[in-house]
């Protein structure tokens, strides 16, 4: 047998696997991005403070898992869970409202704890990596450097994986982790509030905005507060994704960014 | 606020206050010129400043500190009410230090755990939040406006970042002539919570400084009450110079207010620092000794 480099061999001529192409970017529409899709059979994992299934904005959650950081370790509880903030509500609600089919799990890792929150969050998006989750919004992150290589190293995963990470920019400007990796889909705020409208940005990290602008959303309580944040437009393009996701569910990362650049409201299209 | 407290009680209150004066003239300037771009850098150097007429001339540093902090950054966003909170590790609660508005006294007296309200949220997500809604109860967003039954139109809360660590929360309720406020006043809140950080963290430190240097006088047990006493009156006369108009100790204090403030903003930028002030001292050595050197042979 020939002897090839490492990593190589899919590259032998009995290994070659044929792969699916993507029309040509012109050709990309809304229709053949989404059309007809809810999003339905798509899981979708919201990283947050948890998912008050009962909101009727959010229409039910398909899996919990709570992590905290206890004495011997970290405790995870899939026992169906409530959300103490709001924020995580908000969020599944936003993505319930452009993906109505899709399958919500609310991955806890915002309590009231301080300590050990950069493990938690870490362990969150392992959690999501390690069960089949497609997508999974992360209206937060860390600003602390020290989780820099492990949350770059879990992103990589993700992506290597096919679950696309839709990241919140951090609304003050620092640099947050993940949401400056290549490997995410970071988004931040504009003043629109159609939801399906998103521009591209050319100057990355942050490649994509969405209605982030005095969104009303749900909140604690059955409750809706109009709120400001890049937390409201990620989920945006996470429900986007989702829809997405829905009608060609073999698109990996970059594929899946090559359609939203060409769905993009600010693109030059050439007739 | 008692009106001799705003006049002045003394001169060093009043110094204070008189800058405080100046400051908010300045303030309703800058408040005008929100779009341009020395907007920030002129917010700082005036936080810096009336951190700095805190630390020096008033005596109640570091309750007034965090009073005067509160006051500038409801008058420059235009708020109608502001609160402080700083974050107790023990009993993972937040600790209400200042509440400016109409319920102010009543709200003073809270501690709010972590688990709740948009002060929390921002306290465990590091992330400012903008809640508005004149329709729906803003007051399930906030426990405390829910305990003393008052219904904020609008919130804005900021974290209060030191050293990667989140060490509070500055809250501004009720946005004037606009239903929220915006993202503009979200940015400017920040910028000025992470100075604010700071002036606290600074504040605080000196505040220890002076509890241990208590407790070591207290801890010398082997010393004669007169050694003793010579020790406090010697500790006293020192932070008196501080205080006073000593300008040497008070320029030295600016400059150390300004190292740590760069200190604060990253490994990259104190090596920087590091670099030129040894090079400074190094070649005001190097003056000195070829001064002295001169003298030597002459």
């Amino acid at each position: 047998m020939q002897r090839r480099p490492a990593y190589s061999s899919p590259f032998a001529p009995e290994a070659l696997q044929s792969v699916s192409s993507i029309p040509h970017m012109d050709d990309i529409t809304p229709e053949w991005a989404w059309g007809g899709s809810t999003g339905q059979g798509v899981k979708v994992a919201v990283i947050d403070s948890g998912i008050d299934a009962s909101h009727p904005a959010v229409g039910g959650v398909s899996g919990y898992v709570d992590i905290t950081d206890g004495p011997d370790g970290l405790v995870y509880d899939t026992e169906p869970h409530a959300d103490s903030y709001g924020h995580g509500t908000a969020c599944a609600g936003i993505i319930r409202a452009v993906a109505p089919d899709c399958e919500l799990y609310s991955v806890k890792v915002l309590g009231p704890n301080l300590s050990g929150r950069g493990n938690v969050f870490a362990a969150g998006l392992r959690w999501t990596i390690d069960h089949g989750m497609q997508a999974c919004n992360l209206s937060l992150g860390t600003t602390k450097r020290d989780f820099f290589a492990m949350l770059h190293e879990l992103a990589d995963l993700a992506y290597f994986r096919n679950v696309m990470l839709v990241t919140a920019a951090n609304n003050m400007p620092v640099p947050s982790f993940p949401s400056v990796y290549a490997s995410v889909i970071a988004v931040a705020s504009h003043h629109e509030k159609d939801p399906y409208l998103f521009y591209y940005n050319p100057e990355p990290p942050v490649e994509f905005g969405a209605p982030g602008i005095d969104v009303r959303v749900a909140w604690k309580d059955n409750g809706y507060v109009t709120s400001t944040g890049n937390s409201y437009a990620a989920p945006h393009i996470t429900g986007i994704v989702a829809k997405i996701l829905g009608k060609h569910p073999g698109l990996t990362l970059f594929q899946m960014k090559v359609v939203l650049r060409a769905l993009a409201a600010n693109v030059a299209h050439s007739l | 606020m008692s009106d001799d407290a705003k006049n002045g009680g003394d001169g060093a209150l009043g110094e204070a206050r008189s800058t405080i004066a100046r400051q908010a003239a300045e303030i309703a300037r800058l408040q005008r010129q929100m779009a341009d771009a020395r907007f920030a850098d002129e917010l700082r150097q005036a936080l810096i400043l009336s951190a700095t007429a805190g630390t020096i001339a008033s005596p109640v540093t570091h309750s007034r500190l965090l009073q005067m902090i509160v006051e500038t950054a409801a008058h420059v966003i235009s708020a109608r009410a502001g609160s402080l909170f700083l974050i107790d590790e023990e009993t993972q609660e937040l600790v209400f230090e200042v509440a400016l508005g109409q319920k102010a006294e009543e709200v003073k007296k809270f501690r709010v755990p972590l688990g709740h309200g948009i002060a929390g949220l921002v306290a465990v997500s590091g992330q400012p939040m903008a809640i508005s809604d004149a329709q729906s109860d803003t007051r399930q967003a906030s426990d405390i406006a829910q305990q003393i039954d008052y219904a904020p139109q609008s919130i804005l809360c900021v974290p209060l970042f030191y050293n990667d660590q989140i060490m509070g929360v500055l809250e501004l309720l009720d946005k004037e002539g606009a239903p929220s406020f915006s993202p503009e006043d979200m940015d400017a809140l920040s910028l000025f919570g992470n100075q604010a950080a700071i002036a606290i963290e600074q504040s605080r430190t000196q505040g220890n400084l002076a509890a241990l240097l208590g407790e070591v006088l207290e801890s010398l047990t082997g010393v004669s009450d007169a050694q003793k006493q010579w020790l406090q009156e010697r500790a006293a006369a020192f932070a008196t110079a501080i205080e006073r108009e000593n300008p040497v100790y008070r320029q030295a204090l600016e400059l150390a207010q300004v190292v740590q403030e760069i200190v604060s903003q990253g490994d990259a930028e104190t090596k920087l620092c590091q670099t030129i002030l040894r090079g400074v001292a190094e070649y005001t050595r190097a003056r000195r000794q070829s001064t002295d050197g001169l003298g030597d042979f002459s």
